[in-house]
């Protein structure tokens, strides 16, 4: 049988793109509503996520098939189908915030001289010819990418922690457990990762230990992702909610930037470009799945669909965004928690069901 | 159509079909039978075939028959060829022919003779230290370059003709014990099925051979260099020599393999490293510099060091032309300037070299037409440019697409055409071997070659990018030499 990925790539995938959407306006949201605690919120949140891929990559040890193959077993071609749609809907409105969120970046932060949606309209293309591509594809993108995202984050951590007041986050839980477990609710828009995992199962050869390294990889973005919220607290402490773009504003105090220009830049664009790719992975699943569940063999006509529908939202409810994003924070942030951590953490039940002859699938 | 016994016949069919007046039908006599050797005036050596054909054919005393002909001639390269097709082939091929009458097979001489160039080190990959000899322009010679690097049974040569006009030789080259069989086959296959009038130089095989029609990338390796090719097929490669072209093919072909240098192989690793730093760096400045700086001036001037900006607006002050079409501008002039200097002869390239660069840049600095900075950032492109010969072309047709979108879009549009060009070039693969193999996917034990070269010693095995069958190539043994001294 012939693998699309390999256990690495599964590792720097999630290295690569899992903490880089959290360091765009997420710190600012939690911020706002468990101050101090944010940094717990987040902790609860990078928790469920964690059980959740602990669990999928149990469904990657088991599984001899892959994630539709697995879905069509267990519930038939229509229940397959229903399940696949309500996915491919998570996708779909999963995209929405993290693509508003990087429209808003390019626009208000980049061309503060000419700020325009026009500038942001390359990154369509961009998803268009991603979402034609193979799984491999991203599996290849994981291997060059992790190393962007890892050096972005280190020439931020190293200009921005020098800044820090790390007293600031003391003492812990302050602000009470509601908040706390509030704000982490109206995070889950950005979280529920394991639920790209899904796609993984039988994509790769599952050997010994490689369930660990999985979840060792995860632990490392997961640190990642806190120390980046740690210190971009205890950088602008009560004002944190109020700074909308945490990356590109906590490193704004270093000195060496006065002297060198925008030295965080590069920092900045190695992380624009790990977000790229981070944005277009719901797109990119939410084609794959409509490939699956309508047999499309052109892959061309699907990744239309889903990228000239995303366009559209974007351009017609670009003036609603901050209504669409609570909603993303209120009512919608259930379903998420149920789709992107829930489902999949149900994936290994998937697998009880004895296996058909797969390779006919 | 099979040859007669009756001559007469058979050299009016070869008569009328090899109608040219540098076609010659040479009748002699072999033991009073009537006989005619046929041969092209300037391929053969003529006294050759003195020695080698017309005098065995005067003393020859034995009863015609075609064994006892081709028993009578100590030619090395001698063969029996049975129809009138292949005597026409064998004429086009330089060889000279000899028919007999009441023989219904012809004798096939090789004895080519042509003129052409000596070995010399070839322009574009000269090196310091390393041999500095070059493939030429006649395959036997350039298989006998390969054979005198690799002195070992397994090196094969495969022989296929291309070319419905050209015939041309194409041969084939790999070590049976290292190259993947299924790759042999297949690009086998694949040079068996072009059906082209002329192939004049290995470029043709090489966009024939290619398996995406429209590539941006080149998609078959290339070199001028018989040590180049030997190191490239002892890691598994397979070669393609043309007739006629003094550059040979390689298969699969990786995009590192154009950052790499020969004088790499035979210096220091540490200096190595460094040049493949420096060749890496300099195409990153040059494909991107002109278009940053556009986008910078344009979009985002918070880039730039506020004491480098007012070097920048006091010296594009009353500059009439925007950054962008000031930089297009500039790029054009040098690509005119590139495209003569390359095409004119080798003075007279000089001349324009130095009245484009130093007269008409400064010139145009001094009236105030272009800025110096835009200036010095194209000349700046255009030299690093060249620290990757091979890649040369394509990366400035990329780097007038990024300048485009750089000064159109600003930074996010470079971002997004960047990353367009890393997915392209991820998901790129040639007979299933990836362009961007060991960077993506990511194949740890070939670093040892990548951007970091490493010394001899780490080099144990082949390269896993490329399929092969043997993969140890290197075994240090202890010779306890070190402990007794």
């Amino acid at each position: 049988m012939k693998f699309e990925l390999r256990t690495r790539q599964v590792c720097l995938f999630l290295i690569a793109f899992i903490p880089i959407n959290k360091m765009f306006i997420l710190p600012s949201v939690l911020a706002k509503i468990s101050n101090a605690d944010m940094w717990i919120s987040c902790l609860i949140s990078l928790s469920l996520d964690l059980l959740t891929i602990a669990l999928v990559t149990f469904t990657c040890r088991q599984s001899k098939t892959d994630f539709f193959n697995l879905v069509e077993n267990t519930f038939g071609k229509v229940g397959s189908k229903l399940i696949l749609s309500v996915f491919f809907v998570y996708f779909m409105l999963k995209a929405i915030i993290p693509i508003n969120e990087q429209k808003e970046y390019v626009e208000l932060t980049l061309y503060t001289l000419k700020p325009s949606i026009f500038y942001f309209l390359p990154f369509f293309p961009v998803v268009f010819y991603l979402c034609i591509k193979p799984l491999r594809v991203i599996g290849r993108a994981s291997d060059v990418l992790w190393i962007c995202t890892l050096i972005g984050y280190f020439v931020l951590l190293f200009l921005s922690v020098t800044n820090a007041d790390f007293s600031a986050i003391l003492p812990v839980g302050v602000n009470g457990a509601n908040k706390i477990v509030s704000a982490s609710f109206k995070g889950f828009n950005w979280f529920g990762d394991g639920a790209y995992l899904l796609f993984f199962i039988g994509e790769f050869c599952y050997k010994k230990h490689d369930g660990i390294k999985i979840v060792a990889s995860y632990l490392l973005s997961a640190l990642i992702i806190l120390s980046f919220m740690i210190i971009f607290y205890c950088i602008f402490t009560s004002i944190a909610h109020r700074q909308r773009f945490a990356f590109t504003e906590i490193s704004k105090y270093t000195t060496v930037i006065n002297n060198l220009g925008r030295f965080d830049y590069i920092g900045i664009v190695l992380l624009i470009f790990s977000n790229t790719f981070s944005i277009s992975l719901p797109l990119y699943f939410a084609c794959r799945i409509l490939n699956r569940i309508f047999n499309v063999k052109k892959k061309w006509i699907t990744a239309l669909c889903v990228v000239g529908v995303q366009a559209l939202i974007l351009l017609t409810l670009n003036r609603f965004y901050l209504t669409i994003e609570n909603l993303a924070k209120g009512g919608f942030a259930i379903f998420f928690f149920i789709v992107g951590n829930v489902l999949p953490a149900f994936s290994p039940l998937l697998t009880l069901k004895k296996e058909k002859n797969y390779e006919n699938a | 159509m099979k040859m007669v016994k009756n001559l007469k016949t058979n050299i009016k069919y070869l008569q009328k079909t090899l109608d040219s007046e540098d076609v010659t039908f040479l009748e002699v006599k072999i033991k009073n039978t009537d006989a005619v050797l046929i041969f092209i005036n300037d391929l053969v050596n003529k006294d050759a075939i003195g020695e080698l054909v017309l005098r065995p054919a005067f003393n020859y005393d034995k009863p015609i028959t075609a064994q006892n002909l081709f028993d009578a001639f100590f030619s090395p390269e001698k063969k029996q060829v049975f129809s009138l097709k292949d005597v026409v082939n064998e004429v086009l091929l330089g060889n000279a022919i000899l028919l007999a009458d009441g023989v219904d097979s012809a004798l096939s001489f090789g004895l080519k003779q042509f003129e052409k160039r000596s070995i010399t080190e070839p322009p574009t990959s000269t090196v310091i230290k390393g041999p500095r000899e070059g493939f030429v322009e006649s395959l036997p010679v350039n298989i006998s370059l390969m054979r005198r690097k690799l002195k070992t049974q397994d090196l094969r040569f495969e022989n296929v003709t291309i070319g419905r006009y050209s015939k041309t030789p194409v041969a084939l080259c790999y070590i049976t014990s290292i190259a993947d069989k299924k790759l042999v086959k297949a690009i086998k296959e694949k040079l068996k099925s072009i059906d082209i009038d002329a192939v004049l130089d290995s470029s043709y095989i090489s966009k024939l051979l290619g398996e995406h029609k429209i590539s941006l990338f080149k998609q078959i390796g290339n070199t001028e260099k018989p040590d180049i090719l030997a190191a490239k097929i002892l890691e598994g490669r397979i070669a393609i020599f043309v007739d006629g072209s003094p550059i040979a093919l390689t298969v699969p072909y990786l995009l590192i393999e154009d950052f790499q240098s020969a004088s790499d192989y035979y210096n220091s690793p540490y200096s190595a490293t460094v040049a493949r730093v420096l060749r890496l760096f300099s195409v990153l400045i040059a494909l991107f510099l002109p278009a940053l700086f556009v986008a910078a001036e344009l979009f985002h001037l918070q880039l730039i060091p506020l004491s480098f900006l007012l070097t920048i607006v006091n010296s594009i002050k009353g500059i009439p032309l925007s950054p962008s079409y000031e930089m297009f501008l500039t790029l054009l002039i040098f690509e005119i300037l590139n495209e003569a200097s390359v095409r004119m002869p080798k003075y007279v390239g000089m001349v324009v070299s130095i009245v484009g660069g130093l007269v008409l840049g400064e010139t145009a600095v001094n009236a105030g037409i272009i800025s110096a900075p835009t200036l010095m950032i194209i000349a700046l492109s255009g030299i690093c440019l060249y620290t990757v010969p091979e890649l040369e072309q394509t990366f400035a047709v990329l780097r007038a697409l990024f300048l485009i979108i750089g000064g159109s879009s600003g930074l996010y549009g470079l971002i997004c055409s960047i990353t367009l060009l890393i997915i392209y070039l991820i998901s790129f693969e040639n007979f299933s071997t990836p362009l961007c193999a060991p960077f993506s996917p990511l194949i740890i034990k070939d670093m040892k070659d990548g951007i970091y070269k490493g010394f001899i010693e780490e080099h144990q095995m082949r390269p896993l990018s490329i399929k092969n069958t043997n993969k140890r190539r290197l075994k240090i043994k202890k010779t306890g030499v070190d402990n007794e001294i």
